[in-house]
């Protein structure tokens, strides 16, 4: 059990074991009254609400607060009329409510990644705030029991109550509802909002399959949060797996079992050894998956993106233990902390951040884990820097509305910068002196050593910068125009004259999508400016850039490396390929096959 | 006016989108009517996440990924059925539980360093990145689920009124289920391919939710809701495409203004009828349901 002796561990623990209560208690009501889907919306529903708190900014619990009490409000007033059902009801306020979300994120605001990343918590990133809103949700789940139980018990086990609820709307009807949306805000830090049913629906969907009675049927849900929780949390940190979806399994498994228990005892008046079996048969599977990690000599080294890993080993070598937290394969938007990422932090000594809101989450991760590491943000005091919103072309008038609007008190300067940096080599150069100098203060003894691998690597970028220029020349420089998914290269073309004459997705948000009105205008401007390509980036779904490529006659044969390097193998395995590879497959795709850079490196 | 109207056609992103959301929205109409009988909007809202293993199955098994998604939500509705068949609870419960375990289930087997990046991405669309491809398969399956629809129409529409309906000689309600959330899950395959998620939730049950408030009768509500689908997608892309608005969220829009109205004036038209009754009589009480 030494997993629960890691103090992130043990807050999620703790958070777990609080959250019981009030998903214990109130599951119970969501199953009897029918709420599953309810809750499950609400948690969903409370995206618009925190693009707003992204975009004016404050808190993400008040924002998803208020946008959950608001879709509470909008099903009750759908729900007046008598003859929709409450599921249509439920369906059809939250569609309201993800439009609202969508046409703030992709039209009002040009939301970036971080609102994503809200929608994903996690166990293993607890600060005191979810601490504090876990208890509280749990002292009013309990209060409200205490005060309006017999209330609610009066509809009594009846699922059609359900349908009564919200049109004859008593006011313990309404507080039902609203403690229903505190508990599902408040577990919404530990799993995320496509998981609030593995908490507050399916422990007590279990816990129903045997307890009649409302007092048993309460505690048994309580304490199978509980379990299911803390045994999920210690099965993720022995096989180093995100904890939210490992108590889904834990919890869905446990259910089925449960559901073939009762229908075999039922049928054959079997033991409930069964259940026993299944559950150690779990566990052993549990442990036979364990894995360590191992690393080189030297500081313990944490970069948080596949870019930043790639500078820290160029410079350290040998010589650094390093952990990259984003593999290739990790969606940035949709990252979920493992175990051995949050215990690399908690033990590194120094923690290299690509800066802006790409690794926004590390912040949380870094004061989350107990880590004294020392933080390097890498985006900070660069000679190039943009602002994001200057690149995009494509937009309205109102786009510039978001300009005033004042970061959270992370980012020092208050601006948006764009944070894709390393797309300019002007400002590699000068990120990896600060590596240098930081791994060399922290192992003096390998000074020179380092000195010597970003000397190396110092000359290679000069080697890449002359390359690219060279090869650009090749390209007519009306011709130098390029659309890309969405703006991540802004960096690189206005280092090397390019210009960008249009974005596919109006955000960086996944959620954003573009307006039929806004593409037009791109096709219309791809075939007056005569663009030859449209680059799809190589980790976004290309469907809307192959639509817009296959109109204009533009090629989307040449993708780019944007967010994140490629695997292992790919040309963009290192970051040096992948800038080859990019420039590469710009001139490929501005010439229309005709010129190519370092020997088609994009192949 | 005219070139109002027609500008939009000029485009071939447009065109396509409105072809889509045409054949989506007839057999998301009709599909959607049966969804809202049943009382299973959530298995329409939260199916396609329950695909999210067989996706990655079939990436890591190097197979077509829409086939693993395929397999993975069809099984998803199947599981759904058997399982809201022996809990005592309503169907919402069995999909929560069944949805949430198998994304679970996608989010590990997506650990797997073979997996591609942000796979879960890959099936899901938006209407203005149809092709043409596309829009011959989906008119394809479109037929076919309306044409086990209308074949199974006497069947779903018996034990949608009366659950515990078992008519000699006839398919036992539990059958009649499971094929009604294998079509569910299907159309929804096959919408959030071409529209995305946002929009196959609120094509499944708001035009469906509007016509119920119309009328009573099931055939007249099938097609006032195909029509409101038609007609509130058509408008939502033209909106689009003039106000600039998000292509899913502008459709979405539309339909609940569709929906609105259809309930304010059912309010209305109630609140004559009532007024019109001879005064004595009991009028219905304020919560009662029909």
């Amino acid at each position: 059990m030494d997993a629960f002796s890691l103090p992130f561990v043990q807050r999620g623990l703790i958070e777990i074991l609080l959250l019981a209560i009030p998903c214990g208690l109130i599951g119970t009501w969501i199953v009897l009254r029918g709420l599953a889907f309810h809750s499950h919306a609400i948690g969903t529903a409370t995206f618009p609400g925190l693009v707003l708190a992204d975009g004016i900014g404050f808190s993400a619990a008040l924002g998803a607060f208020g946008a959950a009490l608001g879709f509470t409000l909008l099903a009750t007033l759908i729900g007046r009329s008598k003859r929709t059902g409450t599921d249509s009801v439920t369906a059809l306020a939250l569609a309201a409510c993800l439009a609202v979300g969508v046409i703030l994120a992709s039209d009002v605001f040009s939301s970036g990644a971080n609102v994503d990343t809200l929608l994903f918590g996690s166990l293993l990133a607890i600060d005191s705030g979810d601490l504090w809103l876990a208890a509280g949700a749990a002292v009013l789940a309990l209060a409200a029991s205490f005060v309006f139980g017999h209330h609610w018990l009066a509809k009594g086990f009846d699922p059609g109550a359900a349908d009564r609820m919200r049109s004859g709307s008593t006011a313990f009807d309404a507080a039902l509802l609203t403690v229903v949306a505190v508990t599902v805000v408040a577990t919404l830090g530990a799993v995320g909002a496509l998981l609030v049913s593995t908490l507050v629906v399916v422990p007590a969907a279990t816990a129903r399959l045997f307890a009649s009675r409302l007092g048993s049927l309460q505690i048994a849900s309580v304490l199978l949060v509980a379990i299911e929780g803390a045994f999920g949390l210690w099965l993720s940190a022995q096989t180093d797996a995100p904890p939210g979806a490992t108590i889904a399994v834990v919890s869905g498994a446990v259910f089925l079992a449960g559901l073939g228990f009762r229908a075999l005892t039922r049928r054959s008046g079997m033991k409930p050894a069964i259940l026993a079996a299944a559950l150690l048969a779990l566990a052993g599977i549990a442990a036979g998956c364990g894995s360590t990690g191992s690393g080189g000599d030297g500081p313990k080294v944490v970069a948080t993106t596949t870019q930043v890993g790639d500078f820290v080993s160029q410079v350290g070598g040998d010589e650094v233990d390093l952990t990259v937290i984003l593999k290739p394969n990790t969606d940035p938007h949709e990252y979920e902390p493992r175990p051995s990422d949050v215990k690399a932090v908690a033990d590194a000594d120094i923690v290299f951040r690509s800066g802006g809101h790409l690794d926004d989450w590390t912040s949380d991760l870094i004061s989350d884990s107990g880590s004294e590491a020392e933080v390097v943000d890498l985006s900070e005091g660069l000679p190039v820097q943009l602002h994001g919103e200057d690149e995009h072309e494509h937009g309205h008038e109102d786009e510039h509305a978001h300009e005033e609007h004042a970061d959270e008190g992370e980012h020092e300067d208050g601006e948006e910068i764009d944070p894709h940096w390393w797309q300019d080599p002007v400002n590699v150069r000068f990120a990896t002196g600060r590596i240098e100098s930081a791994l060399a203060d922290r192992n003096p003894g390998q000074a020179t050593y380092y000195q010597g691998r970003a000397r190396r690597f110092d000359n290679q970028i000069g080697n890449l910068i002359t390359g690219i220029k060279a090869c650009l020349r090749k390209v007519p420089a009306d011709s130098r125009k390029i659309v890309t998914d969405h703006d991540a290269f802004g960096y690189f073309t206005n280092r090397f004259g390019i210009e960008t004459v249009g974005t596919v997705i109006p955000a960086l948000t996944t959620e954003a999508q573009p307006s039929a009105g806004d593409l037009a205008e791109l096709e219309e401007t791809i075939k007056r400016e005569k663009v030859k390509a449209v680059f799809p980036e190589s980790s976004v779904s290309p469907a809307l850039s192959e639509a817009v490529a296959r109109d204009t006659g533009a090629s989307t044969d040449y993708s780019l490396y944007g967010d994140t390097l490629g695997p292992e193998g790919s040309a963009g395995e290192t970051w040096l390929g992948s800038m080859k590879s990019n420039a590469d497959a710009m001139v490929k795709g501005m010439t229309g096959g005709s010129q190519s850079c370092f020997g088609g490196a994009s192949d | 006016m005219i070139e109002w109207l027609t500008d939009p056609l000029a485009h071939g992103i447009t065109l396509r989108a409105l072809t889509e959301i045409a054949i989506l929205g007839a057999v998301g109409g009709a599909v959607g009517c049966w969804v809202v009988l049943y009382e299973i909007s959530y298995s329409a809202e939260s199916l396609a996440h329950g695909m999210f293993p067989g996706l990655v199955g079939a990436a890591l098994l190097g197979l077509p990924l829409l086939m693993g998604g395929a397999i993975g939500i069809v099984l998803a509705g199947l599981v759904i059925a058997v399982i809201g068949r022996l809990t005592p609870d309503s169907d919402d419960t069995a999909i929560a539980v069944v949805v949430t375990t198998l994304f679970g289930l996608g989010v590990l087997l997506a650990l797997s360093p073979d997996s591609p990046p942000g796979i879960q991405a890959l099936l899901f669309g938006d209407p203005l990145g149809v092709k043409d491809s596309d829009l011959v398969v989906t008119g394809l399956i479109a037929a076919a689920v309306l044409a086990v629809l209308w074949l199974f129409h006497d069947r779903l529409l018996a034990i949608g009124f009366d659950p515990s309906a078992a008519g000699p000689g006839g398919i036992s309600p539990a059958l009649v289920r499971a094929l009604l959330l294998t079509l569910v899950a299907v159309t929804v395959l096959v919408g959030v391919q071409g529209l995305g998620n946002l929009l196959v939730a609120a094509i499944l049950v708001g035009p469906a939710a509007a016509a119920r408030v119309l009328t009573d009768r099931m055939s007249t509500m099938i097609s006032l809701s195909v029509g409101i689908a038609l007609v509130s997608g058509i408008a939502g892309l033209y909106l689009s495409f003039h106000a600039r608005v998000a292509a899913g969220a502008a459709v979405v829009s539309c339909l609940l203004v569709a929906y609105l109205a259809a309930a304010t004036f059912a309010a209305l038209r109630d609140r004559i009828r009532r007024r019109s009754l001879p005064p004595g009589l009991p009028t219905r009480p304020e919560g009662a349901r029909s």
